[in-house]
């Protein structure tokens, strides 16, 4: 207690001192929101990426961002922040519902064969929370886990301690395995490898030269992976496993 | 002919050969002659019946006019037939000196056959026309008046030129009486690339007269010649037959006054006979274009030329086919002229060109044009753009290289591609039912601002959480293996409780004191110092007095005066204790608070 009466000037110092300027933020969020609904898209996209150029952004910033650009018919961008906004809220139906249907209107339909029920079972396990959720749940678990040791150790329990010492065992071992699915969750979350095509059309090289030959087109709105930058040249993968280079202006990373 | 001699170099291979006895033999009709004079060349063939094919002789000293005649015959003498067949060219000499013709040749049934050298004295011209050709006809030789009545003459600008430059030359006939002319062979000109003019149909006939002698000149054909490899190149001779009048020489009579007048004149009248006439070969220094300033897109073409592009429409659909069109025309090398490459976006899919030449020979020099049609099929939708097209050439009266730029083109290409997998291609029975759908409307309010790549590791409950239960863990453990050594270990547990159980024993006597009890209150307060240094120094408390506590304390504090004031105190409760007298001059309350002192002093040490 004396500890976070040490801090929590400290923390009020820094907070003024670096706040986030969430009065403005919320300003530019809600004048971008009228301006949507006045179905004037090109200045709400204005104003929501003004709020992303403060540094703060959230889910609804990047989910109505998408909606603007999906509205402009700009269909690589909408994705690319349904994407960014699933990452923030990966439970929201509302973005997962924009971005499958913003994913109809990309003509690279690349055929992907379904995974392993197992590893299926696991992505959606690791989906059904961020990986802010899974850290939380982890410590606190691993408080529970370890409270009941201290207790165990230090305390006659009498006929209650094999009750404690499995619930404790347990929670140990639940602690584990949300730090696995938070350590999958982490990954996918600060993946810098994953991009999305935002022109209409770009041819994919063999080599990171003008000249090169073309292996084949995406077409906007397609993820792609990266991985390897060369310049100006980034080399993708597709999810059926195709490479190439592309010219780096035409991907915006995730 | 009268001196006419030949040369018979006979040589028989192949020993071996009994039944068919081949024997090649090579001639010419006469060996001393003059650089304008022709040299009849054969290879006779004698022995066998069926004759291999022979090749002409290959020299650089002389050059073929025509050729090769073969007559053969067949003689039975004494019963033994014997087969004879003679090849005949034509051969000129490019030099005068002591020329040597090369053996030729012959493959026969595996073997090769070879023909003698033949040696040939050509003696420098008498005539005065270096670059004219006059050849006598056999039969006119005796008549020496009439050896220059016709002759063949080539002219050129100029003896050196850049490669792909083009030179004209021009074939003028000089003579006096010329019914008819034939153009026998064209001149044939290794290195070169040649182009027609087309022969006049009625040459332009002008008088000039050469060494005191009058002539008609005619142009009777023009060339033009343009020079695809560098170095010292020959223009060959070329060959016409003519049809030459002849003056009949008649005794003068009286009828001549009558019959020398234009009509009887007239050729018709007169004989005539056919006489070969050639030019000279004419010796041309190729020089190599200029490497200094050669444009990197400069593929060869020389002269003087223009370029233009065109396209049919700058706007335009995907999948629709554009034409582009390059023009280049001019004057110059256009049958070597080349287009660069065209540097388009991999969108646009393109068509091998459709190349058209046209040469236009008819003004006196070569022009004409080459035109490059493209079908460009734009594949998406966008802005196209055509880049500009440079084309070097190189001008050979300037002598400098000159560069032209096109006109880059911008196609708008606007609409969908129409591909035939439409938007639904591909769709799965969910994807297609949410087709009608659309999107979910925006959200009213945001969320906590993050930094975007914020992530959970710089979040102060985070660290607070973990470090809590790291704390407590270690807590934990600490206090467990506390608690075991208290039970396990004596001393130690009496090291760890001799501060609280002399603060109790302390506050009972201060307690006591207040309420004016002092019975054994020296003696608990003895006890109580006594105990606290025996349980921190780990002593048996039996008899333990003084002069026991002494040592102990001094290996613990060498030299302290903490030992000294400690000893002087439990020697002054002693005191009090046994000697009752002592304690007249002592307050209880000030030796509890010297206890006191000491024991804080003390626990602060040992």
């Amino acid at each position: 207690m004396r500890l976070l009466r040490l801090l929590l000037p400290v923390l009020l110092l820094t907070s003024l001192l670096f706040g986030k300027p969430e009065a403005e933020l919320d300003r530019l969020f809600q004048e971008g929101n009228a301006a949507y609904q006045a179905e004037n898209y090109t200045e709400s996209i204005r104003l929501y990426e003004e709020a992303l150029t403060r540094g703060y952004a959230c889910g609804p910033l990047y989910f109505n961002l998408g909606n603007a650009y999906y509205r402009t018919g700009s269909v690589g961008r909408a994705i690319l922040n349904y994407e960014r906004a699933v990452r923030q809220m990966p439970n929201d139906p509302n973005v997962t519902f924009n971005l499958r249907l913003a994913n109809l209107s990309v003509k690279d339909k690349i055929d992907v064969p379904p995974p392993f029920f197992l590893l299926r079972w696991n992505e959606r396990l690791v989906n059904l929370w961020d990986a802010r959720g899974w850290a939380g749940l982890f410590s606190v678990l691993l408080l529970l886990a370890v409270t009941g040791l201290a207790v165990l150790l230090n305390f006659d329990l009498g006929r209650l301690r094999p009750v404690l010492k499995s619930a404790s065992l347990a929670l140990g071992l639940l602690s584990l395995l949300v730090i696995l699915l938070f350590g999958q969750k982490y990954r996918i979350e600060t993946a810098a490898d994953q991009g999305i095509i935002i022109s209409s059309a770009v041819s994919s090289l063999a080599a990171p030269q003008a000249a090169s030959t073309e292996l084949f087109i995406v077409h906007e709105g397609t993820k792609v992976k990266i991985l390897d930058v060369d310049e100006d040249w980034l080399k993708i993968e597709l999810v059926d496993g195709k490479q190439g280079w592309v010219p780096a202006s035409n991907i915006v990373k995730i | 002919m009268r001196c006419l001699k030949t040369i018979l170099v006979i040589l028989i291979l192949g020993a071996g050969l009994l039944a068919q006895d081949l024997r090649l033999t090579a001639s010419v009709n006469r060996n001393n002659i003059t650089d304008k004079d022709l040299l009849t060349y054969s290879v006779t063939i004698e022995g066998i019946r069926d004759f291999p094919d022979v090749p002409p002789p290959e020299s650089q000293d002389f050059v073929l006019i025509s050729g090769p005649s073969q007559s053969s015959s067949i003689q039975i003498i004494n019963g033994q037939m014997s087969a004879t067949k003679t090849i005949t060219w034509q051969i000129a000499p490019t030099r005068t000196g002591r020329l040597t013709i090369p053996p030729v040749t012959v493959k026969y049934r595996g073997k090769d056959y070879a023909t003698g050298a033949v040696t040939v004295n050509v003696s420098g011209s008498t005539s005065g026309q270096s670059q004219a050709r006059s050849v006598a006809p056999a039969q006119s030789a005796g008549s020496d008046n009439r050896k220059d009545e016709v002759f063949l003459k080539a002219t050129v600008p100029q003896t050196t030129i850049y490669k792909g430059a083009e030179l004209n030359v021009s074939f003028d006939l000089y003579y006096r009486n010329v019914r008819t002319f034939g153009r026998k062979k064209l001149p044939d000109a290794q290195g070169f690339w040649i182009e027609e003019f087309p022969a006049p149909s009625q040459p332009n006939i002008t008088n000039e007269t050469v060494n005191g002698v009058p002539y008609r000149k005619a142009m009777i054909q023009q060339i033009a010649l343009f020079a695809t490899t560098t170095g010292d190149l020959t223009i060959d001779p070329l060959v016409i037959d003519c049809e030459v009048v002849q003056t009949n020489q008649r005794r003068r009579s009286v009828f001549d006054d009558f019959f020398d007048d234009s009509f009887f004149n007239d050729p018709l009248f007169s004989s005539t006979k056919v006489v070969t006439v050639q030019s000279a070969p004419i010796k041309i220094r190729v020089k190599p274009l200029p490497e200094n300033g050669q444009p990197a897109t400069f593929s060869g073409a020389v002269g003087k030329f223009s370029i233009e592009s065109s396209i049919d429409t700058l706007k335009t659909r995907p999948d629709q086919a554009l034409t582009l069109r390059f023009k280049i025309s001019g004057s110059g090398n256009i049958n070597s002229l080349q287009l660069p490459p065209l540097n388009l976006p991999n969108s646009v899919e393109v068509f091998e060109p459709k190349i058209a030449k046209k040469i236009d020979n008819k003004s006196g020099e070569i022009r004409g044009s080459v035109t490059y049609e493209y079908v460009l099929i734009p594949r998406r939708p966008g802005l196209l753009s055509i880049p500009a097209l440079t084309f070097a050439y190189f001008d050979p009266e300037t002598e400098n290289y000159r560069t032209l730029t096109t006109r880059a083109f911008n196609v708008r290409v606007s609409g969908n591609a129409s591909s035939p997998s439409g938007p639904s291609a591909g769709l799965s029975k969910s994807e297609i039912s949410m087709l009608g759908q659309d999107i979910r409307f925006i959200m009213r309010e945001p969320t906590t601002w993050r930094k975007p790549h914020e992530t959970v590791f710089s979040q102060f409950w985070f660290w607070l959480l973990n470090g809590a239960a790291l704390l407590i863990f270690l807590g934990a453990i600490g206090l467990r293996w506390w608690t075991d050594k208290l039970e396990s270990n004596l001393t130690f547990a009496r090291r760890r409780r001799a501060w609280p159980k002399v603060q109790a024993r302390v506050r009972v006597l201060q307690e006591r004191l207040a309420g004016n009890d002092t019975a054994d209150f020296y003696s608990q307060l003895d006890q109580a110092l006594i105990g606290y240094i025996a349980d921190r120094l780990g002593l048996a408390l039996a008899g333990l007095g003084p002069g026991e506590i002494e040592p102990a304390l001094r290996q613990r504090l060498p030299d302290s005066d903490l030992v000294k004031a400690t000893l002087k105190l439990l020697i002054r409760l002693d005191e009090i204790r046994f000697l009752p007298d002592a304690i007249a001059d002592e307050e209880p309350a000030g030796m509890l608070k010297n206890v006191r002192e000491l024991l804080n002093n003390l626990s602060k040490v040992i």
